[in-house]
């Protein structure tokens, strides 16, 4: 298989189109098979061949053996200009199935590769300053996106036979381009587009954990925490259980979510996912240590940053002062609490030039967002809290 | 394009001649640009203006481009002579400003201008557009357009920041703290300075605008206007669009955090806390924010609280007036540049 001729190679093809054997196909078209290193097919303008055995579109739609040349080189910046005319030929013999899908496999082949070369040539591009990052990849994603509108306009088929089923893995490697070049807003209408069709729940397992991470993540970013853990813990336990990778990847968001509503991992389970940058930040929570949250992000910031999370562990600042606090009214054991005393707390944690204007502004805030019940009393310097339950449970609040 | 040579301008001047002659001609030129007392053009003030890129239009020969060396003398004019102009209505003056600084950005652009000489006019550029955003915050949109006014801050702050990826640059912590506390509150904002190189992070201009961002997010007030006084002219220029909403997330934080009918709180304490410039103007505030006031003291009370709109944010005596002092706009704005 490995040396076969263009002549053979294109023969298999015929073969495959034919009896629509859409996984040999796709084999055939994928940059991941075999045939790609076999030098009786790196001719450098193949479409000749081509067009003596396969009828248009599929003549062009064989020419992927175009970029072979450039691929073996690491030219991936041709592989990508290179693919628009596949992607349109391809697209105009998968559009001209009706009511059929079994072309699915190849697309999938074609998307992929596509995605990993514009990465490539991206980073080509950067290295050599010529272009800013992304435009490669962004060029790859309208391509994804022109297939993805012709999986979704597909009405008419009966649900066995509909290109629908190729949406989701469309939406999954444009979710993968969007967060690489931080275009997050262009996710919504493809989150809508999979909420609301009857097919969400009949994807594969593998298919609805990548979108359920990736919506997870968006929820995220945008503070609705609530939805992001639903969607992150959903990602985690379905996560097949030999891919400890992608384990840690849903992890290293699902955490400061978790963190963010009360949960607080286990030791065991940092050290088994090698986590354990959350260590010292997960204890200073808890014990609301200002100091230590301080250092723990400082020490970690690198990993944080990468990884796109500082932000959000900053919002645990907020739970750590309420843990504090609540130390502080459960040291005091009264319901009327000095302002003085949490500005020794807040000292003692050894806040910069904090000062009594502070302590007002941080109890206001905790009163606002529900993390206490009570209200300052500026005449008196006094916080007030409420007899019962003046710290509600953090799950409880947001 | 392959093999295509971006043209190198040769205009000597700050307008081509073709152009003043054009718009001699057809009666077009500002009045910036005459000859005193006459209908004729100064070529000492006439600057090239903006002109839409069309389909069609043929590309500028090179004569019809400035070089960088008179694309910064450009700026500098406008900065330095144009922008001091008392006697006309600054809202004109600074039309007319913007107009020619988008023509200089778009001959940068046609020659494909990169680093320093490109750092210098995008830099200049921006220290006078958030100057002018502040002085200009109380005019109507039809004379002073805040959309077009950010749109064109985002973009000039977008290209030099990829300029500053490409090289070194001596303005570079002091621009990105004034795009941080341009963008003060926005997550990708934040995120993009995060990912600095760190002689850039740790610089005293940067670690001040990331105080001032994270005291922004942790609702702490206090902290976040004290910072804000201490800030420099220009900085605080940029965070200027920042404070009315800042303040409107204050008093609802407090009207929750102080919730009772017995409560009073000065507003002598509030104003000094929200750096307002007198009691008076915080009175206004709170009755705006539907909150009572009585005795010099207001009543917060979480059930009060009304959100009808920001109130006209007018300039600001204690935080940014103050800063201004006496020196020259363009020595200001080039003590900060690169």
């Amino acid at each position: 298989m490995a040396h076969i001729t263009i002549n053979q190679y294109l023969q298999q093809v015929l073969e495959a189109i034919d009896s629509r054997d859409g996984l040999f196909c796709a084999e055939l078209v994928s940059f991941k098979h075999p045939h790609v290193a076999n030098p009786r097919l790196q001719l450098p303008s193949p479409e000749d061949k081509c067009q003596q055995v396969l009828e248009p579109p599929y003549d062009e739609m064989f020419a992927p053996l175009t970029p072979i040349p450039f691929y073996f080189t690491g030219h991936f910046v041709n592989c990508v200009l290179c693919s628009p005319k596949y992607n349109t030929s391809f697209l105009r013999a998968f559009q001209a199935h009706k009511e059929e899908n079994w072309a699915l496999p190849i697309m999938y082949a074609v998307a992929l590769d596509l995605r990993i070369f514009a990465n490539n040539a991206d980073q080509q591009l950067v290295k050599k300053g010529k272009s800013k990052v992304g435009d490669m990849l962004e060029k790859a994603a309208e391509l994804l996106m022109s297939c993805f509108r012709v999986c979704a306009s597909d009405t008419r088929a009966g649900i066995d036979d509909s290109k629908k089923w190729g949406m989701l893995f469309l939406v999954n490697q444009l979710f993968k381009i969007y967060f690489k070049i931080n275009k997050l807003h262009l996710c919504k209408p493809l989150i809508r587009a999979i909420d609301s069709s009857n097919l969400k729940d009949e994807y594969s397992m593998a298919q609805r954990v990548t979108f359920k991470y990736y919506v997870g993540r968006k929820a995220m970013f945008d503070s609705d925490f609530k939805q992001a853990e639903e969607y992150l813990s959903f990602a985690f336990e379905h996560c097949h259980r030999s891919s400890q990778k992608n384990k840690r990847m849903i992890l290293i968001y699902l955490l400061p979510v978790k963190m963010l509503l009360g949960h607080m991992p286990t030791i065991q389970l940092l050290k088994k996912y090698e986590l354990m940058q959350f260590a010292e930040v997960t204890k200073a929570v808890s014990e609301g240590n200002l100091l230590l949250l301080n250092d723990a992000l400082t020490k970690h910031e690198t990993f944080f940053i990468r990884c796109g999370i500082f932000l959000i562990l900053e919002k645990l600042k907020i739970i750590t002062y309420r843990n504090l606090f609540k130390k502080v009214y459960l040291l005091l054991k009264t319901h009327q609490l000095s302002l003085d005393a949490f500005l020794v707390a807040l000292k003692f944690m050894q806040v910069e030039d904090v000062d009594i204007d502070e302590v007002q502004c941080i109890l206001a805030n905790l009163i606002y967002m529900g993390h206490i019940k009570g209200y300052i009393s500026h005449q008196h310097q006094k916080l007030v809290v409420s007899k019962q339950n003046p710290f509600p449970p953090l799950s409880t609040v947001c | 394009l392959p093999g295509y040579e971006f043209p190198v301008g040769t205009c000597p001047g700050m307008c081509p001649l073709g152009e003043l002659a054009q718009r001699e001609r057809q009666g077009r030129l500002h009045r910036l640009e005459l000859r005193e007392g006459t209908r004729q053009g100064d070529p000492a003030r006439v600057v090239k203006e903006y002109s839409r890129p069309a389909a069609g239009k043929e590309l500028p020969r090179p004569q019809e481009l400035r070089p960088a060396p008179v694309l910064l003398a450009t700026v500098r004019y406008l900065l330095g002579q144009v922008a001091p102009q008392a006697d006309l209505p600054p809202a004109e003056v600074h039309a007319f400003i913007s107009d020619r600084l988008r023509a200089v950005r778009q001959d940068a652009t046609l020659q494909r201008l990169q680093g320093a000489p490109c750092v210098a006019l995008l830099e200049r550029s921006l220290g006078y557009l958030l100057h002018a955003g502040y002085q200009l915050c109380q005019e109507t949109p039809a004379r002073f357009d805040p959309h077009l006014h950010r749109t064109q801050l985002q973009e000039c702050f977008s290209w030099l920041r990829r300029c500053y990826q490409d090289s070194c640059h001596h303005g570079e912590p002091a621009f990105q703290a004034l795009f941080l506390l341009y963008n003060l509150g926005f997550p990708e904002a934040l995120r993009q300075v995060l990912q600095l190189p760190d002689p850039v992070r740790a610089s005293p201009e940067l670690r001040t605008a990331l105080a001032v961002n994270w005291a922004y997010l942790e609702r702490n007030w206090a902290r976040f206007f004290r910072l804000v006084q201490a800030l420099p002219y220009l900085p605080i220029c940029a965070l200027h669009r920042h404070l009315g909403p800042a303040r409107r997330l204050a008093l609802l934080t407090f009207s929750h955090g102080f919730s009772a009918r017995n409560c009073r709180c000065p507003l002598t304490w509030l104003a000094r806390l929200l750096a307002v410039d007198s009691p008076e103007e915080m009175a206004e505030l709170c009755r705006h924010h539907g909150l009572t006031v009585l005795d010099g003291a207001v009543v917060f009370q979480k059930a009060a609280f009304r959100d009808p709109g920001m109130l006209v944010h007018g300039p600001s005596q204690l935080l940014v007036d103050s800063k201004r002092g006496e020196a020259p706009l363009l020595e200001v704005i080039e003590d900060t540049c690169s």
